[in-house]
Parts: C-alpha cells; sequence; structure tokens
C-alpha cells in the first residue's frame, strides 16, 4: 500500500482501488479484492414477491454459522475497504442472524442487509438498531397499499410501514445506529407512485432512499418471461421520464434520495437502448456467495466455500474463465453490482483524482508527494504490464 | 414446471358402500382438516391448475365437502366430485348446485342386477335417483363405469340409462387392482380369452351408439384398447401427461406421482407437512420423476390421460387434418379460420418479439453482435492481446504526462 491506510482522504483510496480495477481487467488478474460481497444467507421467504423467483430455487440450502465466520475471518484480513451485503430471501427468518452480525461487525466490517420487513417488531427493532450494522435497507413497492399488497402479499404494506417506524423509533431511543433506507423496485405497477413514496417514506423518518429499475435476470433466472409483466411499455416510459425529472428536483433541493446511477439511463434501460459502454462493469468489483456456499460473480459459480477458502475460489482457473466471459459480455444489465463509471478509462481515473486534489485545501507540498506516489504506482503497474 | 391442470384430492377413506372392486373403505386415517384442503386449494390455483376432483372413498361423507367446493369455485378452479351416488338425495343435489359445482361424477356399473352385486343391494336404484336429482337442480353430471368380466355386456344399458336422466358424458376405465389390497384377486375380474371378441364388438357398438346419442365418451382409441387391457396386456402410453399436470392427493396428505406408480407407498412428500406448492416445484418430485422416465413406468390404461392415446405423430396428424379439411365444403369457414389462426400466432410472434427486443436489442443489433463476434472470433488471439497491450501502454504514457504536468504545475 502506497497511501497510509489511516489517511483521511476518501478518494485517495477510491483511487487507489479504480486503478486496481483497471488493471487487473488489463491483466487479467485478481491484483484487487472485491468493492461488495453479498451473502445469501437463506433462501427462504416470508413473501412470495411476483418479480422475485429466489425462493424457487436452491430451496433447502443454508450458509452455516461457521461458514459465515470463516468467510468474515478472511474479508477482513485482506484489509480493503468493502462492504458486506446480507441479503436472502428474507434473513431474519434466520435465528442465528445477530449472531452472524455481531461477529462480523466485531471484526470491523461495514455490514447492511436487506429485509422486507415483515418480521421486524419492536423488540426485533432494538436488536437491529444495536447490532452494529451499518445500514438496513427496507423494501417498499408502492405509495399506495393496494400496489405494495398485490406485488408481494396482503397486508405486506402495513408490516413494511410499522417495520420502518419501529426501526426508527428504536434508532431515536438509542441515539445511534445503522443507516435506515428504503428500496424501491420501478416497475409497471409502480410507475405512477414513484414520486409519491418520497413524502411518505420522509414522514416515517427514513434516511435514504433508493429507486431501482426491475432487471431481467438475476433472481428470476428460471422465468424470465414473467418479468415481461412488470417491464415498461412506451406509455409507462413517458410517465416515468416525468417522474424522473420530479424526483430529480427533490433530490437536488432536500436530498433524501440516492442514485445508484443516472435516473435517465432507467428510460434506455427499459427502452433497451443501454449498451455496455453506458456503465461500468467490473468483474474483478463483485462477490456473491449463495446459501449453497457456491462463489460467483456474475452467471456460473467457480466455487465453493464449503470445499476451498474464499482466496483459492478467486484463484482458480473457473474464476478466470468466468471473468474473461464476464469481460466480453454485451448484455445490458442494470445491476446494483457496479464501479465508478470514470474507472473504465485510465484517464477517467486520473482525472478523478487530480479534481479531487485540486477541491481539496492540502498545503501544495503534500499534494506533490501525492502526486508522485501516484506516478509510481503507475510505473510499477507498466512494468507489470510490460513483463506479462 | 408450473404446468398443474388436475389435482385429485382423496379428501376420505371413509365409504357407506362395500364394492367387490375397491378396499379403500378399511382403516382409520387422520384425514387432513378443511384449513389444510384450503391450503392445498390455494396451492394448486397458484401453481395453475384448472380442476380440482374430490374423490375418496365416498367424498359427500365429510361434513366440509360443500366448503371445500365454494373454496374451490372462489379460486376459479373448476370443482369436480366423483360419488356412487347413494348419499345425493334432492336435498344434497340443491347444497351441492348452491355450492356451484362443475360436473358430479356418478358411477353406475350396469343392469340393477349387476350393479347391486358389485356395489351391494340397493345401490343401483339410489344411483338412478341420484342422476334424477343432479337433473333436477341443473347439475351436469358424468356416467362412470368400471369396465371388468362382469358387466362388460352391460355398457349399452349405461348409454341408455345416462340419455334418460340426462348426463352428458360416459366415462369408461377398465378395471384395475390399484384399490384391492392384494393382487391375488385381480384375476377374478379379467375376461378369458375367448370372450375378446365379444367385449370388442360392445365396445364399436357402444362408441356407435354414443354418436348416435350425442353423449360424449372417452376417445375411440382409447375404448378400443380396453378389450386386450382386460385380457392382461399392458400399455405405456409414450404421451401421458400424468406425471407433468395432475397428481393425487391421499387423505392423510400424501402426494402421490400418479395412482399407478404410488399404489407400492411411492410418494413425493406429504402436503401437510411441505405444501403443495414447494413439493410439486421441489428437486424429489423432478428426481422421482426423471426416475420413472428412465426406468419406464408400470403402465396403464387409466382413464384420466385418455386423450393421450389420441394423439399422433405430425404425419399422420397433417393428413388427419387435410381429410378433415376435404370434408367441410363450405371454403369461406375454413379461410376464416385459417386467418384467425393465422393473426392469432402472428399477434404472438409480435408481442414476444418485442417483450425480446426489449432487452436483447433489435434483430439486426443481434445480428450484427453475432457477425461481429464472429470474425473476431477468426482473427489469432495473441495479435488481438498486443494490440489491446499497445493501446494500455499508450494511455499509461498520457496519463503520466497528465500527472507531470499537474506536479510542474504546483
Amino acid at each position: 500500500m502506497i497511501f497510509k491506510k489511516d489517511y483521511p482522504m476518501d478518494y485517495i483510496k477510491s483511487f487507489e482501488q479504480d486503478l486496481a480495477y483497471y488493471f487487473s481487467e488489463v491483466l487479467e488478474k485478481p491484483l484487487a479484492k472485491p468493492l461488495w460481497i453479498y451473502l445469501s444467507l437463506s433462501h427462504k421467504c416470508t413473501y412470495r414477491c411476483q418479480m422475485c423467483g429466489v425462493v424457487n430455487i436452491l430451496q433447502g440450502h443454508e450458509l452455516s454459522v461457521p461458514a459465515v465466520k470463516n468467510i468474515f475471518d478472511v474479508i477482513a484480513g485482506w484489509g480493503w475497504d468493502l462492504t458486506v451485503v446480507l441479503t436472502g430471501g428474507e434473513i431474519f427468518l434466520r435465528s442465528d442472524i445477530f449472531e452472524i452480525i455481531q461477529y462480523g461487525a466485531a471484526k470491523g466490517l461495514k455490514i447492511e442487509a436487506v429485509s422486507n420487513g415483515a418480521l421486524i417488531t419492536k423488540e426485533l427493532a432494538d436488536k437491529i438498531i444495536s447490532s452494529g450494522l451499518k445500514n438496513i435497507a427496507i423494501s417498499l413497492d408502492g405509495a399506495k397499499e393496494e400496489t405494495h399488497d398485490t406485488i408481494r402479499q396482503k397486508g405486506a404494506f402495513h408490516k413494511a410501514i410499522s417495520a420502518i417506524q419501529n426501526l426508527v423509533e428504536s434508532k431515536l431511543k438509542s441515539g445511534s445506529g445503522p443507516q435506515i433506507s428504503v428500496w424501491v423496485t420501478i416497475m409497471r405497477e409502480n410507475v405512477s407512485e414513484l414520486f409519491n413514496i418520497i413524502p411518505l417514506v420522509k414522514e416515517a423518518g427514513v434516511e435514504c432512499l433508493v429507486y431501482h429499475p426491475v432487471i431481467v435476470n438475476q433472481d428470476d433466472m428460471q422465468n424470465t418471461s414473467s418479468i415481461a409483466r412488470f417491464w415498461l411499455k412506451d406509455n409507462d416510459i413517458e410517465l416515468l421520464k416525468t417522474q424522473i425529472d420530479k424526483i430529480v428536483d427533490y433530490q437536488q433541493k432536500h436530498g433524501l434520495v440516492a442514485f445508484l446511477h443516472d435516473p435517465y439511463m432507467w428510460i434506455r434501460h427499459f427502452k433497451g437502448e443501454l449498451a455496455k459502454k453506458d456503465w461500468k462493469c467490473n468483474p474483478f468489483v463483485f462477490l456473491n456467495v449463495g446459501p449453497d456456499g457456491d462463489v460467483r460473480s456474475c452467471g456460473a459459480a467457480f466455487g465453493n466455500i464449503q470445499k476451498l477458502g474464499l482466496d483459492e475460489c478467486l484463484k482458480t482457473k473457473e474464476a478466470d474463465q468466468a471473468r474473461r466471459t464476464m469481460k466480453n459480455c454485451q448484455k445490458p444489465c442494470l445491476q446494483t453490482c457496479w464501479a465508478n463509471p470514470q474507472s473504465d478509462s485510465l484517464t477517467g481515473i486520473i482525472n478523478t483524482l487530480i479534481d479531487n486534489l485540486r477541491k481539496d485545501r492540502l498545503d501544495k507540498q503534500s499534494k506533490k508527494q501525492l502526486l508522485l506516489t501516484a506516478l509510481s504506482k503507475l510505473t510499477s503497474y507498466e512494468e507489470m504490464l510490460k513483463n506479462a | 414446471m408450473l404446468n398443474l391442470k388436475e389435482v385429485i384430492f382423496s379428501i376420505t377413506n371413509r365409504c357407506n358402500l362395500r364394492c367387490k372392486m375397491c378396499d379403500i373403505p378399511s382403516g382409520i386415517v387422520a384425514e387432513l382438516s378443511t384449513e389444510q384442503w384450503e391450503d392445498v386449494i390455494k396451492d394448486a390455483s397458484r401453481l395453475g391448475a384448472q380442476t380440482i376432483v374430490f374423490s375418496g372413498g365416498e367424498p359427500l361423507l365429510r361434513e366440509d365437502i360443500y366448503e371445500l367446493i365454494v373454496f374451490t369455485r372462489k379460486n376459479n378452479l373448476s370443482a369436480c366430485v366423483t360419488s356412487n351416488g347413494s348419499l345425493i338425495d334432492e336435498r344434497t343435489a340443491l347444497k351441492l348446485s348452491e355450492a356451484k359445482v362443475n360436473v358430479v361424477n356418478v358411477s353406475v356399473e350396469g343392469t340393477r342386477q349387476t350393479h347391486d352385486l358389485l356395489r351391494g343391494t340397493g345401490s343401483f336404484d339410489k344411483a338412478i335417483s341420484a342422476l334424477k336429482n343432479l337433473k333436477k337442480y341443473k347439475i351436469e353430471s358424468t356416467v362412470a363405469a368400471t369396465v371388468s368380466k362382469y358387466n362388460y355386456k352391460d355398457m349399452l344399458y349405461i348409454l341408455e340409462i345416462a340419455r334418460e336422466c340426462g348426463a352428458t358424458t360416459v366415462r369408461l376405465q377398465p378395471f384395475n387392482g390399484i384399490f384391492l389390497k392384494g393382487n391375488d384377486r385381480k384375476s377374478e375380474f379379467l375376461i378369458d380369452k375367448f370372450d375378446i371378441p365379444k367385449l370388442a364388438e360392445v365396445i364399436k357398438e357402444f362408441i356407435n351408439l354414443a354418436r348416435e346419442y350425442g353423449i360424449s365418451v372417452n376417445p375411440a382409441e382409447y375404448l378400443l384398447k380396453i378389450p386386450e387391457y382386460l385380457s392382461g396386456k399392458n400399455f405405456y402410453p409414450l404421451t401421458c401427461g400424468a406425471l407433468w399436470y395432475s397428481c393425487p392427493i391421499n387423505p392423510n396428505g400424501d402426494l402421490l406421482p400418479c395412482w399407478i406408480e404410488g399404489a407400492d407407498n411411492k410418494l413425493i412428500g406429504n402436503v401437510r407437512a411441505e405444501g403443495l406448492y414447494s413439493l410439486w416445484l421441489s428437486k424429489k418430485r423432478a428426481k422421482m420423476i426423471n426416475a420413472i422416465i428412465k426406468n419406464g413406468c408400470k403402465g396403464c390404461l387409466m382413464s384420466c390421460y385418455d386423450e393421450a392415446f389420441t394423439r399422433k405423430f405430425l404425419k399422420e396428424s397433417i393428413a388427419d387434418n387435410a381429410r378433415k379439411i376435404k370434408k367441410i365444403t363450405d371454403y369461406q369457414k375454413v379461410m376464416n379460420k385459417a386467418l384467425q389462426l393465422l393473426k392469432s400466432q402472428i399477434t404472438k410472434l409480435k408481442l414476444r418479439y418485442r417483450f425480446y427486443s426489449s432487452y436483447r436489442g433489435s434483430f439486426f443489433g443481434i445480428l450484427k453482435r453475432r457477425l461481429r463476434s464472429f470474425f473476431s472470433k477468426a482473427r489469432p488471439l495473441r495479435q488481438d492481446k498486443q494490440g489491446e497491450k499497445d493501446l494500455v501502454l499508450g494511455q499509461i504514457e498520457q496519463a503520466k504526462k497528465r500527472l507531470k504536468k499537474e506536479i510542474n504545475g504546483l
């Protein structure tokens, strides 16, 4: 590491990471550790939502607590600035979930969780708030009760709202805790309500609202055609445009909403005009561990943590092959596992660093020092490439 | 595998009759409760089923049968009850019509003498009055008969009864021993070799008479196989969909792959514990089906998938259709029908293409990509890599210049 780990500026860390990802892709070697690690703890779920087929695949598999602890040990040993996202199914169906979260938090990892809120009562909310999570995301699919309930299950809307309220209440009580956020999946049923979710959520006391369009085949790999019902058609796209305008306007004035990518990209996503150049998908950025222990970045699994360690999984031949396929993949997906779009080109990475450095109020000498180290890092990568 | 069509609920093992060809009403079984059956119905509806058949034992012995029928109809499924008819008096018929049952099957085995011999004294009159009561309350009724040595001569009489009582359908099924406890009594119902031609004749007449009366019966191809089956030959319907489209559930909730395959305790699981939905989509079921396909099934001539016997290979069916078209003189009708078919196919294709292109890009886009990848593969790989390397080295040079410029500017 050329930069000291405790250096205060985040952009230097991200520069270092972006550079490592860039050269990992060029050299087809894992020089960098992943930025996102998704742990699917179980595929059991309380609901059978219409857009999701997770419960139908891999029934009966669950990651055991020792296996998860093992993963946390390995990840914590990397010393890399990454985020672990616990997904499912519904993770709070597991009785040992807090043991997992507390172990990870004690290791100093950034742990986030995704839930539908069905099980979050006041007592569970207190536990969640004090568990050491960094972020908890509750899914909400509509501003109206009927919309959310038709997509998920009768009574789901009230449960989700009361879950949010319980979380907010107990966070206020304890004074600190995870960021409470809401995730909205954009689909045909709820396009007209997208903006109306904002006041609802704000009133409940949520700190972050994230919109994400329904995607072709992530969780529902078995039955892609069912997504067709949720896909936006001509009229809906017009509607989406007006909704985005409103949301962007609100975001610039009041914040609250966070975008994972340019929201106007959603329109092109639904029209099918998205191309690979529009966003950055780096095969080294993302790692998913399934409930059966399969490790994958995207597509085929390249190892199983029950047989190999996580480190070994990343070095298998299959992993190389998988990354190569991902590199050449032209499928327009709009997944959440993406990196900074500027990190796609070297000039982009350098420009971001210089821009950030110019904004920073450091003295000239230390700025010069930083730039020199960046230069030397670049030279070392250059030599690596020449020798390859 | 989300293509469930029909679920057969054997809701009880209890029965008020003791028929010769059936040993079901023996022993007490812990039956599923009303709520549990309702959960199964819900699951069936989620799996896309169309019909629920309530069978038994005698399903009308369960007091909650009307409740279950109402629930089935509420879930947009059609409900069918298979009964021996002995309990269908006017009150029951009224209740059934209020519950909006779709079809009631009543078993009639032949003349009064034969029927009473097989099913017990007095049961014939009760079955006939049941059919009349159903007619009175405008419930569609079907007459079902199990063809065996005892009653094969009475088939034509059954048609007469059906006509008289206003039944729309007569369904025959050759005797099979699945409801008998041991195999030793099975031969009692089979037909002597010498009587096969007689039975074949009866069946032929049966088909002709049914056509005359306008009563629908099982497909002719199926019926004509009955004589051979009853003489001991087995059939393996290649296109039978029983394993894919339907399943029987026992009173205690055991889910069987099909009646025949489930006869020797071959289960998929219990709906009480795991629920129909997850069982139907389970790996266990897929494994079991695959094993049956691999090892072959036991063979049967059950009427549940009798239309499987009418399915033909493409060549034959085209020839058949051509023959049919020749028969029709009204060409405009034919043309209209053909046009309609074509239109529906085109719209289907259009919709499918629109969806497909929405995430894959247009047809030409796909073609372009395919061609590009095809030609890029033709180039040697190493050269390509070298090209990429040079490109990146150039970029590094530029980035270095930019950094140096920035340093000098400070």
